[in-house]
């Protein structure tokens, strides 16, 4: 049995105290921590936000064996709580707080907490993503009621039932092998007529035996009242649907930026990810973005942490320079 | 061999010592004739904790005593109730284990201070609730995202002691989760009427009850 401890900071502002701050960072993913421990190490009085609990998407994920340095993997959960660990030992604050809004024009800059303002000289925004929504019929209505976002949270509700995940990514691979254990047949229904996994996670899902590919394949709607009862899908092509008679259905089809509360504040694309230049300065002075929320062509722990990190020193030259 | 790290206890050390204002006492509510790993891992918990600070006491009952069960507005056991002079209904149906653990401890703190981290409208809001509101937070414990649900339900309680709010461990009591229909979670329920998913910001959390009382 586990107890996970977050540390909490040593000084909290839920008295909406109003704080100057050199460094804002929102957002304790992995960028966000990182960036955390960049600026901890310069001594750059620097406060996260962060809405969730530290660690970022990936505290859901089951396993993950491609961040160097775990030769034999990690679990999410644990890849989080050390990053955290790691960032808070160099002294940077982390408010369990939601941001709810941003006046990047202000000089100094603002920034608006559940808790209170603070203000700060420079912001690195470091959200990250969610899960995308398929966006077809009985989707809103099912969600919590059979269909689930989060395979380490509900799988266990699924013992011994028959369910689908949708999309054949490395992230819909990856949960379909920790929902092998308790389902007892998985299908992974994809849009595109080949998995985009890596091969080794494919070959896995083979010697397991009771996932099935369905390529080539598009959810048309989900079915059910008080209670996911099956998932009708549709043949690329061929226009023929069927029922898919399920419990469970799992969404993997991708991700949406976690930006919402900076629109109109600073660019972005039509999904929402921000745009940056290769300093990952955005298009407002003294904000930086880094990690999965930004405009980038590959979304990994890897690479958020290296966005991290060149956000620190972005932000450090930046207030240096000023 | 304890539950927690002498790191982490000194931290939790330190923080008690920073922040409890006041005695706070854990009531556990346990089987003392079952041997599980679960229930004894559940006590042990409770007294590595208490040992950390001398505000903090435990007492353990047992289950079989129905009267002082309900006595506590309790329903069902394992639980462990967090009691101080605040007033404030704060419980955990089962271990508050995982991430669990980190709200426990925040909620043991708020009980021995006055801490209230809540935006101040929400808590003009709550303190216009004048009639009893249930809030069952059912979770797992490797759900990240379910603490922050238990936080703010023990929070509204502490707002306005009208509301009474009771972490459930969704596998401990899975046939109360299946009656609530219970597939992800979070999962919230109000007043055994209202319904909803997920770890939703305070305010919208507290529409969701308004819903319940309308």
């Amino acid at each position: 049995m586990q107890f996970t401890l977050k540390r909490k900071s040593e000084e909290t502002s839920s008295e909406g105290v109003k704080s100057h701050f050199e460094a804002v960072i929102i957002g304790a993913g992995p960028a966000g921590l990182t960036a955390a421990i960049y600026l901890g190490r310069s001594k750059i009085d620097t406060v996260i936000f962060e809405k969730m609990v530290p660690g970022g998407y990936i505290v859901s994920t089951d396993w993950i064996e491609n961040y160097p340095g775990f030769p034999d993997g990690v679990s999410g959960e644990e890849l989080g709580g050390l990053f955290e660990k790691q960032s808070s030992k160099f002294g940077v604050r982390t408010e369990n707080v939601e941001v709810t809004g941003v006046d990047f024009e202000a000089r100094p800059m603002i920034v608006e907490t559940m808790n209170g303002s603070y203000t700060a000289s420079a912001i690195i925004v470091a959200t990250g993503t969610k899960s995308k929504k398929l966006g077809v019929p009985g989707e809103d209505e099912l969600i919590g009621k059979g269909i689930s976002l989060c395979a380490t949270c509900d799988a266990p509700f699924f013992e011994g039932e028959d369910i689908v995940v949708v999309g054949a990514g490395n992230s819909g691979i990856q949960e379909s092998l920790y929902l092998s254990k308790f389902a007892r047949s998985i299908r992974i229904i994809e849009f595109l007529d080949h998995p985009t996994a890596e091969r080794i996670l494919l070959d896995r899902i083979k010697e397991i035996g009771k996932i099935e590919l369905l390529l080539s394949h598009r959810v048309t709607r989900f079915i059910g009242d008080d209670r996911l009862t099956g998932v009708e899908v549709e043949k690329r092509d061929f226009n023929q649907k069927r029922i898919l008679d399920v419990k469970g259905a799992f969404i993997y089809v991708g991700l949406v930026p976690n930006a919402g509360f900076l629109k109109g504040s600073i660019d972005m694309d039509k999904e929402g990810f921000i745009e940056t230049n290769q300093e990952l300065k955005s298009s407002k002075e003294g904000v930086f973005a880094a990690g999965d929320v930004r405009i980038t062509s590959l979304r990994q722990v890897a690479t958020a942490i290296g966005d991290g990190a060149l956000a620190a020193f972005k932000v450090r030259q930046y207030l240096e320079g000023r | 061999m304890g539950f927690l790290r002498e790191e982490d206890k000194e931290y939790l050390r330190n923080e008690f010592k920073k922040r409890l204002k006041r005695e706070v006492e854990l009531l556990h509510f346990t089987d003392k004739n079952d041997n599980s790993d679960y229930l004894q891992s559940s006590k042990a918990l409770l007294e590595e904790l208490v040992e950390l600070n001398d505000y903090l006491t435990l007492t353990v009952k047992d289950c079989s005593d129905r009267a002082e069960l309900e006595s506590e507005g309790l329903l069902m056991c394992p639980a462990t109730k967090i009691k101080s002079s605040r007033k404030g209904f704060i419980n955990f149906y089962g271990i508050p284990a995982g991430y669990e653990f980190s709200g426990f401890v925040e909620d043991i703190i708020d009980m021995g201070s006055d801490n209230l981290p809540l935006p101040d409208d929400v808590v003009l809001a709550l303190s216009k609730i004048d009639e009893p509101i249930d809030i069952k937070v059912f979770i797992t414990s490797a759900c990240p995202y379910c603490v922050k649900a238990v936080r703010t339900a023990h929070l509204f309680s502490l707002a306005n002691d009208n509301v009474r709010a009771s972490m459930i461990d969704a596998y401990g009591f899975s046939d109360l989760a299946r009656e609530h229909n219970v597939s992800s979670v979070p999962h919230i329920v109000v007043n055994d009427r209202v319904s909803f998913v997920g770890a939703l910001p305070e305010k919208e959390f507290l529409s969701r009850i308004m819903e319940s009382i309308r």
